[in-house]
């Protein structure tokens, strides 16, 4: 079934690849060397002069590990509410009925069409109001609640071909809505929680806006990285260092979970298809 | 153990309803068989008594006891569905003892209950498997061990055998019919292939259109039909039924040939033979011309397939060894008492003469 791939693809494949790899080279280098050499242009190796000095400013001046600690503390946070109240939403919505449950859903889903920027101002005001500015939760409750509009429409497209007849047995077999959940519907998500659990990550991990706004003493690494670029000097250099540390974490998720991505959407209920 | 009684029920989904006002007993340690063309409402009954939908009216007993809105498994029943329904996640010991897990039963005593509903289905060697990694055969084994495992009063299923291949479902066959042996458990059975229904029921039920339209042994739906649906739907290939003109005591057919008939009887009728009457040979006082389309060839027997003089499709059984080839006409006769009268409507007309 599977064969050899021919030539030319391994050869196209490849100059796609090496084209989509010198940003991170670049970056690397750049953090590597002198001020004098970046603005000769990184890729001029054999003339720059390298050093460490960039890493060293930035770990002395900047709290690079605070961030990174308030980073993962805001996103971890974040990541495993959605995992945790998403699916259980779409499982409501799916299989339960209550009054007005279909206007419930469009609500959230067409949360959708609202960008970030739209509810920063009232957001504020509020956050102000309850004095939870400069609080971890006043970014963490806007990441879960801004999720839901993907992370419930994608679980629940999921459900969509969700064997009907493993609920009805679970009934028969005498369990009540919550213990379907439990026992039944979610050890078969785990596919669609897990690539939810991933874009959600990345997404806290990549966002600048609310922290920015929101934060004051702990900052994340996304408002670290926009501080270092000075106002007077760009500090490329430094940048360059805020930058591949901010890259990691999110680089080591997606190698760690890239099966995920990849993995089968169905769950059967054990019928010849 | 128990018995399940319908009175008046009715299913309503919005202003379309699916059952009208039915009728129903189903005796305690009886093997009954829902049967019907589909979308007749049989499945529906089904997932009514399982507590899977709601009853819009009328009562629905279970040990003598309303049901209506009990819970279902406050109703002690255990379902087997058409395409096994076990939970993929779990080991197939782990399915089996699923329901007397929620019941609260402790670990010792689920491992025993479900060692002993292994024993029974003969799969102990396949408890530590996901259902992913069985075979057809072997899925529908586990979801019929998760039904005994809890000693239901009452079994259903629904459309069990239809996933299985034609071999196997001979073979679960017998084996169902030997379970209800062993166990004698009110079972209630839904398919919509009268072979199942036949070879498997004490009681047949043949539904139509959210109706009973009769309810018998095998034998009774086959010797004595109430009307032309039953007749046709029980019995394979169907029975032969041919156009027929009722004047002063005789029933005139086509090809000249007259049966005798009640005196009373005028108008438009329905003649109805089965194949396995219907004899291919000559010489007696009713032969039909029937020229054949197609022989289907089945070993101990054949089945001739053709047309009559007015184009009217029959079927003949011929058990002895003749050959017959495609596009040849040959005489076929029939017994006077084989034979069974329906007026225009369907429903079946019984007189001294024509009762089998």
């Amino acid at each position: 079934m599977v064969g050899r791939a021919p030539i030319w693809i391994i050869f196209v494949v490849g100059i796609v690849g090496c084209l989509w790899i010198i940003p991170i080279i670049g970056i690397v280098a750049t953090s590597l060397q002198t001020t004098d050499s970046i603005a000769r242009g990184w890729w001029h190796f054999g003339e720059n002069e390298f050093s460490l000095q960039a890493w060293y400013t930035v770990w002395q001046t900047y709290p690079l590990a605070g961030s990174l600690w308030v980073s993962i503390k805001i996103t971890l946070a974040a990541t495993a509410l959605t995992m945790v109240t998403a699916p259980a939403a779409a499982y409501v919505f799916h299989y339960l009925r209550f009054p007005m449950r279909r206007l419930w859903l469009i609500i959230i889903i067409n949360a959708f069409v609202l960008p970030q920027q739209v509810v920063i101002i009232p957001l504020f005001q509020l956050w102000r109001e309850v004095g939870l500015l400069d609080n971890m939760a006043a970014v963490v409750i806007p990441f879960v609640g801004l999720s839901y509009a993907w992370a419930v429409f994608l679980i629940k497209s999921f459900l969509e071909d969700f064997p009907k007849e493993l609920i009805e047995a679970a009934r028969i077999d005498g369990c009540g809505p919550i213990r379907t959940f439990t026992q039944v519907v979610l050890p078969n998500l785990i596919s669609p929680i897990a690539a939810c659990g991933i874009l959600q990550f990345l997404w806290c991990w990549n966002t600048l806006l609310l922290p920015m706004l929101f934060l004051r003493s702990d900052i994340s690494l996304t408002v670290l990285l926009a501080r270092i670029a000075g106002t007077y000097d760009p500090n490329l250099d430094q940048q360059a260092v805020a930058a591949i540390v901010t890259a990691l974490i999110p680089l080591a998720i997606f190698l760690l979970f890239q099966k995920q991505f990849a993995a089968g959407n169905r769950v059967s209920s054990g019928g010849k298809e | 153990m128990a018995q399940v009684e319908l009175k008046g029920v009715s299913k309503r989904y919005g202003s379309v309803e699916v059952i009208r006002d039915l009728d129903l007993v189903v005796e305690d340690g009886s093997f009954t068989v829902l049967v019907g063309p589909s979308g007749c409402g049989k499945s529906t009954l089904l997932r009514m008594v399982a507590g899977l939908e709601t009853v819009s009216d009328g009562t629905l007993e279970i040990a003598g006891q309303k049901a209506n809105d009990l819970d279902p498994v406050a109703r002690g029943v255990a379902m087997v569905f058409q395409n096994y329904a076990l939970y993929p996640h779990m080991t197939v010991a782990r399915n089996i003892g699923f329901a007397l897990k929620i019941a609260g039963n402790d670990k010792a005593e689920v491992e025993a209950r479900v060692r002993q509903a292994a024993d029974v289905l003969q799969i102990t060697h396949l408890l530590e498997r996901k259902p992913a990694n069985l075979s057809g055969g072997q899925r529908q084994r586990v979801a019929i061990g998760r039904a005994i495992v809890r000693n239901p009063q009452v079994f259903l299923f629904d459309e069990p055998l239809s996933n299985l291949d034609a071999e196997l479902r001979v073979s679960m066959r017998v084996e169902l019919a030997r379970l209800h042996q062993q166990i004698k458990a009110t079972m209630l059975y839904v398919t919509h292939d009268q072979t199942e229904a036949m070879t498997l029921a004490d009681k047949i039920v043949v539904m139509r259109d959210g109706k009973i339209e009769q309810t018998g042994t095998p034998e009774q739906l086959y010797g004595d039909p109430n009307n032309s649906f039953v007749a046709g739907f029980i019995g394979s290939p169907r029975m032969n039924f041919l156009p027929a003109q009722a004047e002063g005591g005789k029933l005139r057919l086509v090809s000249g040939v007259e049966l005798p008939c009640p005196p009373a009887l005028a108008g438009p009728v329905s003649v109805g033979i089965r194949p396995e009457h219907m004899v291919p040979q000559d010489g007696r006082t009713h032969s039909l011309p029937v020229t054949i389309d197609m022989v289907e060839y089945l070993g101990g027997t054949r089945y001739l397939y053709g047309r009559l003089a007015d184009e009217a499709p029959v079927a003949v059984e011929a058990r002895e060894r003749v050959d017959i080839r495609p596009g040849e006409t040959i005489d076929v006769t029939f017994n006077d008492r084989d034979v069974m009268l329906f007026d225009a409507s369907g429903t079946r007309i019984r007189s001294a003469t024509h009762n089998s």
